[in-house]
């Protein structure tokens, strides 16, 4: 597997995410809450479930994201950092579009982590109001032979 | 409320069924979340790793708890690993309050061990 040099990385900033769709369906978001040790009914209108539902209909499989950029899950990618906005309430029995596309990637050398690439993806989820959420993350890819 | 408030959460324990549940509804192959033996190839130890919304909705129930609103945003940086068997708190501090929202500082840490979450939060108040 080739992992893209600096030009390549650039080249890949503003590649579209497949997308797809996402339904809160009650008895799933059920089991999140029950598993996240929150309130079985406490609904699905929060940043988690948003990014939940984005990245689990953007269209292609982590495995899939980590190919885009030369690695495997051996390569031990981890995430960054997330920013998560809910504009609107996200509702039980809703199906969201999930749009989303790479908007960051770039080389970076750590003192302590050696050479790693910061990859950013922004997924939006939309009805029929608009973009309800928007998610914004990053994923580290350790380059230990760079 | 007032800006300086501190947040507190409970205390929860990090157990690997939950995670073998949340694998499953996720949909998510990475064995480091279910397999021991997945774990210990990696060097990491030999308990599983919680996944990250799960440690993400620790905060999210604390914010939702202390103020009885959603949360409409949520920045937070990974810096660190949650193994089953961990006990974790998330704790914050009110920054900011104004225009029906309250902006936070919040965290996660586990009990006797690192921080594994930071960054801010902002959620709707009364």
């Amino acid at each position: 597997m080739r992992v893209p040099d600096e030009a390549g990385l650039a080249a890949l900033v503003g590649t579209p995410l497949p997308g797809g769709e996402f339904t809160f369906e009650p008895w799933w978001v059920h089991l999140v809450n029950d598993c996240a040790l929150a309130p079985v009914d406490g609904g699905a209108d929060s940043p988690v479930f948003a990014f939940l539902a984005a990245t689990a209909a953007m269209g292609l499989s982590w495995e899939e994201m980590w190919a885009m950029f030369g690695a495997t899950e051996a390569d031990g990618p981890m995430a960054g950092e997330s920013v998560t906005e809910v504009h609107r309430p996200l509702r039980v029995g809703a199906t969201y579009a999930v749009r989303g596309e790479i908007v960051s990637a770039v080389r970076k050398r750590g003192a302590r982590t050696g050479v790693f690439d910061l990859v950013g993806y922004r997924l939006d989820l939309h009805d029929a109001d608009g973009c309800a959420a928007t998610c914004v993350s990053s994923i580290v890819f350790p380059r230990r032979s760079r | 409320m007032k800006p300086g408030d501190a947040l507190a959460g409970e205390e929860v324990l990090v157990g690997a069924e939950r995670m073998k549940t949340m694998s499953a509804l996720m949909r998510d192959a990475n064995p480091i979340h279910f397999d021991p033996d997945a774990v210990r190839a990696l060097g990491l130890g030999d308990r599983p790793v919680n996944q990250g919304p799960l440690n993400q909705a620790y905060v999210v129930t604390m914010l939702a708890r202390w103020s009885g609103g959603r949360v409409r945003a949520l920045r937070l940086r990974y810096l660190g690993t949650v193994f089953a068997g961990d006990r974790v708190r998330a704790g914050g501090r009110v920054t900011a309050i104004g225009g029906g929202v309250a902006e936070c500082e919040v965290w996660l840490d586990v009990v006797g061990g690192d921080r594994v979450l930071a960054g801010t939060a902002v959620v709707e108040v009364p």
